[in-house]
């Protein structure tokens, strides 16, 4: 295991699972007692954004970077989504997590979706962020930085996105799109009824690569799962209204179905 | 051209000036009556074959008795058996967005498919009724009509995490009747709500306004809905305009007068200087808040009538400043509301209407 300070509340570290070396961030305390929170990057690969800082006051959070992104190795190895479920949740045993929550941003929330699949008996809840598990058939156009910018952002001002090395870009994408599958995938549809870890999809208002429009899918092939939109977010919800989306999640992973009962006192003065 | 009548269901008797008026000068005859006769005179107009029937929400003062236009809807769905009944409308910054959804529902499977939906920001002294800040209610009114769409077309249970909104599963039920909703206004006298109206493609309503100030700010929509790929419809232009038709103009004046009603009027915002203080510097009226001032400034009948605020006189002479409407302002619909408070010359007034304008409007 490999360690190294990257100047956030983060710590970077590698660990060997699968024939894979992979580097994860990692925060938060070990011994408290909270089920870790495991995520899973988008197709953009491996960012923080305030909500993982947010989240790591009161979890455990580990973000992987998915081998074959970011500086990792060219990987030709994986065949398909499930295999590289597979690997991602052998990282897991790796770091002998045995129960935890997990979480998937885009892409990476296909890929939880099979990790979770795989792995039911341990995954407590998932969180599905601008999840791209069911897609619509075109993609709004993101030929130049300007376009990709208005795709993934409703507030660049905000948190803006730092894009990839064009390199990095490039083999992420070839993986991205050997790996990821139709949008509507009729094999991963089959088996999302018997799912029935508590789910939330989140998704932003005006997300138009995953568009809210989506989100009915979730809830009607999941087997438990809730929709939560995000007002006035793009793609990119966790860097649009990171403070909006840490509060639903966090009360998701404390409560799970029972987030949906408030326990927001009313009193203005005792 | 359309016409709808509106009715604010004035309490009819004498009340004190100012805002809020003390419930106490409220005579409870009177105000049953007020609303007896305001019920009526809607019946009416769905007799007399108006397109639609209007009404709207104020708080705290004789001017208007519906302080929930949704209550009087709801009754007037057992009594308007032909027209549209028309919302112009709840003030959605202030109100529960959920329960404006869940209301426009009930209301258009009562009446099969004829409301129309106004979501309205509101005059400021109604952000001192359920004490929200008036600073925030064009992001809250944004909001709310986001929320409320989303509502109305989604099909499965959903939560909203807004900014000022928030709900853990909404599940709307019963349905809206019209595909994909309601016909949809919101009020855009100022450049910030007219490009508004524009983004989110809905109608336009300009009221308590001038036909100079009207012509400008349809204008200024229509521009902002080309540059966005759209053209908005004649009927998506509304300008609501207060009435009286009388036989002569001689006798419309008399009425005037007779009445009261000639005199200067002062809104329900200018009548409490503290709240406009208060809405002015919140940034309520926006950039352009003098002229908003000049929209509502008190006038006599007749400055009303060279500013396009009422159309008065015989149904001829009516038909003239109908045409300055339509010609300037390139308004749809005309939604009218009655200006004479006394019970039988109102009703004259909506007769006349009908009768010799009604026909030559929807000709228009």
């Amino acid at each position: 295991m490999v360690e190294q300070n990257t100047g956030s509340a983060f710590v970077e570290r590698k660990i060997d699972a699968d024939g894979f070396a992979i580097r994860y961030l990692e925060a938060g305390r070990k011994s408290d007692g909270t089920v870790p929170v495991i995520c899973i990057h988008g197709a953009g690969g491996l960012r923080l954004s305030p909500m993982h800082e947010m989240l790591a006051k009161t979890h455990r959070v580990i973000a992987f970077e998915t081998p074959g992104f970011g500086a990792s190795a060219t990987n030709e190895r994986s065949r398909d989504m499930a295999d590289l479920a597979t690997t991602l949740c052998a990282a897991i045993a790796a770091l002998g997590i045995s129960d935890y929550n997990l979480m998937g941003t885009s892409f990476g929330g296909k890929l939880a979706t099979h990790m979770a699949l795989q792995d039911r008996d341990k995954v407590q809840s998932l969180v599905l962020l601008s999840p791209a598990v069911f897609r619509p058939s075109e993609r709004p156009p993101m030929a130049t930085p300007e376009e990709r910018r208005t795709v993934m952002h409703a507030h660049p001002e905000r948190f803006p996105l730092v894009p990839a090395d064009p390199e990095v870009h490039l083999k992420q994408e070839t993986l991205v799109r050997r790996l990821i599958g139709p949008p509507r995938d009729a094999e991963l549809e089959q088996k999302l009824p018997g799912l029935s870890v508590p789910t939330l999809a989140v998704f932003g208002s005006e997300d138009r690569l995953t568009p809210p429009e989506m989100a009915r899918f979730y809830r009607q092939h999941y087997g438990n799962a809730h929709i939560m939109l995000v007002y006035d977010a793009a793609h990119l919800v966790d860097l649009d209204r990171p403070e909006a989306v840490t509060e639903v999640v966090g009360d998701f992973l404390a409560r799970k179905e029972r987030f949906l009962v408030s326990e927001q006192s009313g009193v203005i003065h005792p | 051209m359309k016409a709808a009548l509106f009715n604010p269901i004035r309490y009819s008797g004498s009340s004190p000036a100012g805002w809020p008026v003390a419930p106490s000068s409220y005579d409870l005859e009177i105000g049953r009556a007020s609303m007896l006769g305001g019920l009526q005179n809607l019946r009416l107009a769905d007799e007399l074959g108006f397109d639609w029937v209007t009404v709207a929400e104020h708080h705290y003062a004789g001017f208007s008795l519906t302080p929930n236009p949704m209550v009087l809807a709801g009754a007037l769905t057992q009594v308007v058996k032909r027209a549209k009944i028309a919302l112009l409308g709840p003030t959605i910054p202030i109100l529960n967005p959920i329960r404006v959804a869940e209301e426009y529902a009930m209301l258009d499977n009562l009446t099969g498919g004829r409301v129309i939906a106004g979501l309205l920001r509101g005059t400021p002294n109604e952000y001192v009724t359920y004490n929200i800040n008036p600073a925030e209610s064009r992001d809250r009114f944004e909001e709310a009509l986001a929320l409320i769409r989303r509502a109305w077309t989604e099909p499965e249970p959903f939560g909203w995490q807004g900014r000022f909104y928030q709900y853990r599963s909404v599940a709307v039920w019963p349905r809206v009747v019209q595909s994909p909703y309601p016909s949809l206004y919101m009020s855009g006298s100022s450049p910030e709500s007219g490009a508004m109206a524009a983004r989110n493609r809905i109608g336009l309503g300009l009221a308590f306004t001038t036909v100079p100030l009207a012509s400008q700010a349809a204008k200024f929509y229509r521009e902002e809905a080309d540059k966005l790929g759209w053209q908005p419809s004649t009927d998506q232009v509304l300008y609501r305009v207060g009435f009286h038709v009388a036989e002569t103009d001689e006798q419309a004046m008399t009425d005037m007068v007779e009445s009261g009603a000639a005199k200067p009027n002062v809104g329900l915002t200018m009548a409490n200087k503290a709240v406009l203080a208060g809405a002015m510097s919140s940034g309520y009226f926006g950039k352009a808040a003098e002229e908003q001032k000049e929209r509502v400034a008190p006038r006599d009948a007749t400055e009303r009538v060279e500013k396009g605020q009422i159309l008065l006189g015989s149904p001829e002479t009516v038909w003239k400043q109908i045409c300055r409407v339509r010609d300037e302002v390139g308004a749809g619909v005309l939604d009218l509301f009655p200006i004479v408070p006394i019970a039988d010359r109102t009703r004259r007034s909506i007769e006349l209407f009908g009768a010799k304008l009604l026909p030559r409007l929807h000709e228009n």
